[in-house]
């Protein structure tokens, strides 16, 4: 199993590589905006999937670090690689403050605390236009210089956008494997057992949120970079609302679960476009079967499926006529 | 066998050719539009209308000889979305680009419309877009630069308004209308006694509606979307206000009028086209879209009708299609209803992309827009 997974692993990897060279500008565009939405998915499941901290705010943080990265270059001429780490170091202080009402309250008491929060965040990107734009947003906001590579060219900016989201998912995976990981784990599990066996709560929830909002803040000069313009819009509350159904959908507490969803809720709608009029309607009528029917999301569809067939082939002797 | 596959090979390439010879005869419009989401009311008048005149055009063979090929793309009233799918109509090799109409998804995409070298006819408002030295952008109605002054021209002379209270929506259209709207207040001596702000969406009116009654002033200035718009009036008229009540382009606008019913009467305002206005063609582009649609069309549906027409007088002017030179033959140039009964209305576009034409001065009267006065054009082209 574990070749097979190396193998499918190698598979994926290659299509990704290679199927972009195919497509048009307006397919590469999509890819490079869901691998990067994979990274926001991959950093709400630390603080969702494994940790069990709700947060409904992943979309104010991707704008912390898309505002951080779009004002740092055009306004004060910063280069892209040097608003890195101000992106990722501002949204990981504001996801350890936003940690803090998760040490008094959880469940949707929590939930609609990062609601509060993305909402206030929202504003402030609206109403503080001597900062922001306000509505009017940044515009000409310069994509990375890179070995000397173009990165106007939307293919080659695709592959600085997958480097990245292999890099964030290697560090996702050594954060699963980590004593972090099991002591995020154990936090979701029983918050009070965890405690009794030496588990620092109050760090590890904090550290839950904060390295989730770090996630999606780094994601955000990326994405300020790709769109070349941002404005208050796409970090308002339903896109929080998307990054959750993002893992939800797709398997929340799987490595797997958020790229797999990110492409359900961001390139499926697309491929449904041929059904005109009625392609939202398929698409949020596919979301609501398989919440109905699937809990787990795609990658719990899956091991059902896998778990089946072996259920089948461990039956099937017994069943030939003797 | 082999007479089979020599069959099969005829087939294809007879396919082949007429699908060769197909798309020698047509030319491709895209029109990236609102049809989901909070601008889905406004997106689908102007993809009618749109749809309309392409079969008017079609119907009469043609430009120059070329059926018009158009199809419509949902932005989902969001501007991210509305870069992808203009990109999208990009790869297709489209030869002008309609659309859209939320001037936040227009400045977002518009970008890669001057790349690409493609002309593209918005239906967006904000004074912004034709400001960014786009070389092929082009509006069919007035930019807020172009309203603004004459309603609060209106306000002034008519009204004879000293305090006016502004309510708008806090959006790229609505917060650009408004520092306008503010600045020639402040130039013409008016005073602004409350400056409220509300969301795109909102539904409850109540408290901001308040505000604007208690500020004292002499008239309201609304300027909010749509359904919006409906929403404020409704609630304007709970709360018992009877006073001036002026706006620009949507507070009048056909949807808002339907959907506020008795509520929307008394309001006025300025308004760029309207299907009530004293022009024969845009009464007669009303009834035929009410008798296609079963509805009355609004100023986005006649925005629509005629950006395809303005696309077809360009390319009938080079006697080519050219995306090019299109520019060229559209910016400067008057376009009368004698060169293209499709324009609805003569009019001037200017080196900028920007309309100029007559417009009107209109009031809700037993919930029809009743004409008070036509304005002339800001320019003197028609003399």
């Amino acid at each position: 199993m574990g070749t097979m997974r190396w193998i499918a692993g190698g598979i994926f990897l290659a299509l990704l590589v290679l199927l972009p060279r195919e497509l048009k500008p307006y397919g590469i565009f999509l890819m490079s905006n869901w691998v990067l939405f994979c990274v926001v998915a991959m950093g709400l499941n630390l603080t969702l999937g494994y940790a069990g901290q709700i947060s409904i705010a992943q979309a104010g943080f991707l704008g912390v670090g898309a505002y951080t990265t779009a004002i740092l270059t055009t306004r004060f001429g910063w280069d892209f690689w040097l608003t890195l780490p101000v992106a990722t170091g501002l949204s990981f202080l504001l996801g350890l403050i936003v940690g803090f009402p998760a040490l008094r309250v959880q469940h949707h008491y929590l939930a609609f605390v990062t609601l509060g929060f993305n909402i206030l965040i929202y504003l402030v990107f609206r109403n503080e236009d001597w900062l922001t734009g306000g509505a009017f947003g940044i515009f000409d906001i310069p994509r990375p210089g890179f070995l000397g590579v173009d990165m106007r060219d939307p293919l080659s900016f695709y592959y600085l956008c997958l480097v990245f989201a292999a890099l964030m998912f290697a560090a996702a995976w050594w954060i699963v494997r980590s004593p972090w990981g099991r002591a995020f784990a154990a936090l979701r599990e029983n918050p009070v057992r965890a405690a009794s066996l030496g588990v620092d709560i109050r760090t590890y929830t904090l550290l839950a949120f904060a390295i989730g909002s770090a996630f999606a803040g780094l994601t955000g000069a990326f994405y300020a970079s790709l769109l070349e313009f941002i404005d208050p819009y796409p970090f308002a509350l339903e896109y929080s609302l998307s990054f959750l159904l993002m893992v939800i959908s797709g398997g929340s507490a799987t490595l797997i679960g958020p790229i797999v969803g990110a492409g359900m809720v961001l390139l499926l709608p697309e491929w449904l476009r041929f059904a005109k009029d009625y392609y939202l309607l398929i698409y949020a009528l596919l979301v609501m079967v398989l919440m109905a029917f699937c809990p787990e999301g795609m990658v719990g569809l899956w091991r059902r499926m896998v778990a089946a067939i072996g259920r089948r082939r461990a039956r099937a002797p017994t069943e030939r006529p003797t | 066998m082999s007479k089979t596959r020599l069959g099969v090979a005829l087939a294809a390439a007879v396919g082949l050719w007429s699908a060769v010879a197909g798309a020698q005869d047509t030319v491709k419009f895209a029109s990236i539009i609102e049809l989901s989401g909070n601008g889905a009311a406004i997106g689908t008048n102007w993809r009618d209308a749109v749809d309309m005149a392409v079969e008017e055009i079609n119907a009469a063979g043609g430009i120059l000889g070329k059926k018009i090929e158009i199809e419509h793309l949902d932005t989902q009233s969001n501007p991210g979305t509305s870069r992808a799918v203009l990109q999208k109509a990009l790869d297709g090799d489209p030869y002008v680009v309609l659309g859209p109409i939320f001037s936040s998804s227009t400045r977002v995409n518009m970008a890669l419309t001057e790349r690409a070298g493609v002309p593209q006819i918005v239906g967006s408002e904000a004074a912004s877009i034709t400001q960014q030295g786009h070389p092929t952008i082009f509006r069919t109605s007035f930019g807020q630069e172009m309203g603004m002054p004459k309603l609060v021209n209106y306000l002034k002379n008519e009204i004879k308004a000293k305090k006016v209270a502004l309510i708008w929506t806090n959006d790229e259209w609505g917060k650009g209308g408004r520092n306008t709207a503010k600045d020639l207040m402040a130039k013409a001596g008016i005073e602004v006694v409350a400056d409220v702000s509300t969301e795109v969406q909102q539904v409850d009116f109540s408290a901001e509606v308040l505000k604007v009654v208690k500020a004292g002033a002499d008239a309201i200035f609304a300027y909010c979307l749509e359904e919006e718009s409906a929403r404020f009036l409704n609630e304007l008229r709970k709360q018992g206000y009877n006073g001036p009540l002026v706006g620009e382009t949507t507070l009048i606008s056909q949807k808002v009028i339907d959907l506020a019913g008795a509520n929307a009467n008394g309001a006025r305002g300025h308004v760029g086209l309207t299907i009530d206005a004293p022009v024969d063609l845009l009464q007669e582009f009303g009834r035929k879209f009410e008798a296609r649609t079963g509805r009355k069309s609004d100023h986005n549906g006649i925005k629509g009708y005629i950006a395809v027409y303005l696309a077809k007088e360009a390319t009938e002017r080079m006697g080519k299609f050219d995306r090019d030179g299109f520019a060229k033959a559209l910016r400067g140039a008057v376009v009368t209803t004698k060169d293209e009964p499709g324009v609805l209305m003569d009019l001037r576009i200017d080196e900028t992309g920007d309309v100029d034409r007559e417009s009107f001065l209109v009031e809700v009267v037993d919930g029809k827009q009743q004409v008070v006065k036509v304005l002339p054009p800001v320019g003197d082209w028609k003399k």
